[in-house]
């Protein structure tokens, strides 16, 4: 398997707090990565790292061999990295056809395409994630779960490579988690793409990701199969705390 | 020939011909028909009551500013509150050439819109820079300070009593002729004006402005350069203002900072674009009517107590009417959709 996403010791600092200390990982085509941590880990802030809404203070992230460390977030879109967010950041005032044109207009770039070629494609990804009947709901009006499948719908319209995934489990019952991890789980087999899923819920990283990466305190503590990682003492003392 | 009415249709039959109006809701919806009346309202006050033109006149200017406004809002998803900034630029830049080189009404056009453009592009960097209450704050600089610098720089400008001198557009020897044509130019520039932002807003930039305006960093991160939108909707929107101010320097033949560059015709153009609708484009048509002919009746009917009246009465209809006047009738139609300034309560 190529290698898609390589980062080389990224740190960011907010004021005299570190978020991130010199973390190291890198992603290969076709993987689901699992990225864990307990709150306030840094996870968010390394994916916001990696799809440019922060910039890191220093190393060096690159993507299909390309140093993306520091182009901005539309650009890293248009070679393949998309993510959905974990309070999800629907445009409230667009419908929810509206919402996932603007992806399938913008994204990976297609040369020729047309506004009506962006609905019909747009289409496509709705059904996918079973909002096709409420293509003209204002996506305000969309209940939680429906609103994680719009932003599904929408980082897929922009035809990825790597898609984060950001806590998708948060907010929803355990029947609507399971349908979110199947729906993933069918992007990844329908659409190609490779997936980083942050997540709290270990039982869903167990199942679902081949190798799991471990955050604490900004820091890269563990990496591994799933069942390794379960089983590291440094991670369950994350978790749980020193006996 | 021969008309008929019909349960859905009106039928006119002259000659071998047949006409058919079919009289369902939607097509009351046809912008031909308000054109229409648009066109003919300027008549038919020549002939009915002409004091009325000049009026008309401030509807149309004031909806041709509002338009480009809505544009500039909607594209950088910031309310910009100095588009008098860009007004005066069109009016000196016509003004100075008209009376110290004679240029031409066409050239100062030429003049007014370059200068509009260039500023734009000089000033959109803000909305990348500054957003929020930062960029209306900033952009409600400029043309106060630009107002200083007619005061200090009063020997060009002439600050205190504007520049006169400047030649008209249109001469035709009767003066409510002249009114009239003025009335058409002014109708002829909102309704292209219209024409154009309305074409803008239905093709695929409109959706990159209204995920700027709904979130600009998701926008962002989904393939939308949100810079470059930015930038080029602030300064089409300046240039399209700019003219404006070309077309006021020719039709009153005077100009002068402290008519234009003032809070107060701020607040006016402000109005407009609120009350018609939440920058929605036909909503400005609607505001600047609505408001030229509220300050017309006010002054007419209260004298001096109208300049705290109308702020008075739009300031209680802007909580009233949150969407405007045209979004009582948008807001159940949103799969029409045109982007609007995303309002956060």
């Amino acid at each position: 398997m190529a290698e898609l996403l390589k980062v080389t010791n990224v740190s960011k600092h907010f004021g005299g707090l570190t978020a991130v200390n010199d973390v190291s990982f890198s992603i290969n085509e076709g993987e689901t990565v699992g990225l864990m941590g307990p709150n306030g880990a840094g996870k968010t802030t390394l994916v916001n790292m990696i799809c440019g809404s922060y910039s890191a203070d220093s190393g060096k992230i690159e993507f299909m061999g390309k140093d993306i460390t520091r182009l901005p977030p539309w650009k890293r879109c248009k070679l393949g990295i998309c993510r959905t967010y974990q309070i999800p950041r629907p445009f409230p005032e667009l419908t929810a056809m509206g919402s996932v044109v603007v992806s399938a207009l913008h994204g990976k770039d297609r040369p020729n395409r047309s506004f009506e070629d962006a609905y019909t494609e747009a289409t496509l990804y709705l059904e996918f994630v079973g909002l096709f009947s409420k293509r003209n709901v204002l996506a305000r009006d969309l209940t939680l779960f429906e609103m994680r499948g719009l932003e599904l719908a929408r980082a897929l319209a922009t035809e990825p490579k790597l898609i984060f995934v950001d806590e998708v489990m948060a907010g929803l019952n355990p029947a609507e988690a399971e349908k979110a991890v199947r729906l993933i789980e069918r992007a990844k087999d329908q659409f190609g793409v490779t997936v980083l899923w942050i997540e709290h819920v270990m039982a869903v990283l167990m199942r679902a990701a081949h190798r799991v990466i471990v955050l604490h305190y900004g820091e890269k503590i563990a990496e591994g199969l799933p069942q390794e990682v379960a089983n590291n003492p440094m991670v369950i003392e994350s978790y749980l705390g020193k006996s | 020939m021969e008309f008929e009415v019909k349960r859905d249709r009106l039928v006119l039959r002259a000659g071998g011909g047949k006409w058919e109006w079919h009289i369902e809701p939607r097509y009351w919806r046809n912008p031909l028909i308000y054109i229409g009346i648009l066109i003919i309202a300027p008549l038919v006050v020549y002939f009915v009551y002409r004091p009325l033109l000049p009026t008309i006149i401030e509807a149309n200017v004031l909806a041709a500013i509002a338009i480009p406004l809505a544009l500039m809002t909607i594209g950088t998803g910031r309310l910009n509150f100095g588009p008098q900034f860009y007004i005066g630029i069109g009016g000196y830049a016509a003004a100075l050439l008209s009376i110290h080189y004679h240029l031409s009404p066409g050239l100062t056009l030429l003049a007014a819109a370059l200068g509009g453009l260039l500023f734009g592009f000089i000033m959109s960097p803000i909305s990348i820079i500054a957003g929020g209450l930062y960029y209306s704050l900033l952009t409600l600089l400029f043309p106060l300070l630009f107002l200083e610098i007619t005061f200090i720089y009063t020997d060009l400008f002439k600050g205190d009593t504007g520049l006169a001198g400047i030649a008209p557009l249109v001469s035709v020897g009767s003066f409510s002729l002249n009114l009239l044509i003025y009335a058409f130019i002014s109708l002829a520039m909102m309704l292209i004006y219209l024409f154009i932002i309305d074409k803008v807003l239905r093709s695929r930039y409109a959706v990159q402005m209204a995920a700027i305006n709904d979130d600009e960093e998701v926008a962002n991160s989904i393939g939308v350069n949100v810079n470059k939108v930015k930038i080029v909707s602030f300064t089409i929107a300046a240039m399209m203002i700019a003219v404006i101010g070309w077309f006021y320097a020719h039709y009153y033949g005077t100009f002068s900072g402290q008519t234009f560059l003032p809070l107060s015709f701020m607040l006016k153009i402000f109005m407009v674009t609120m009350i018609g609708g939440r920058m929605q484009i036909y909503g400005c048509v609607l505001g600047g009517y609505f408001i030229a002919f509220l300050e017309l009746i006010l002054i007419r009917t209260t004298g001096d107590m109208s300049s705290l009246l109308l702020p008075i009465i739009l300031l209680i209809l802007l909580i009233v009417l949150r969407e405007g006047l045209l979004g009582l009738y948008r807001k159940r139609r949103y799969r029409e959709y045109l982007p609007t300034l995303h309002v956060r309560r």
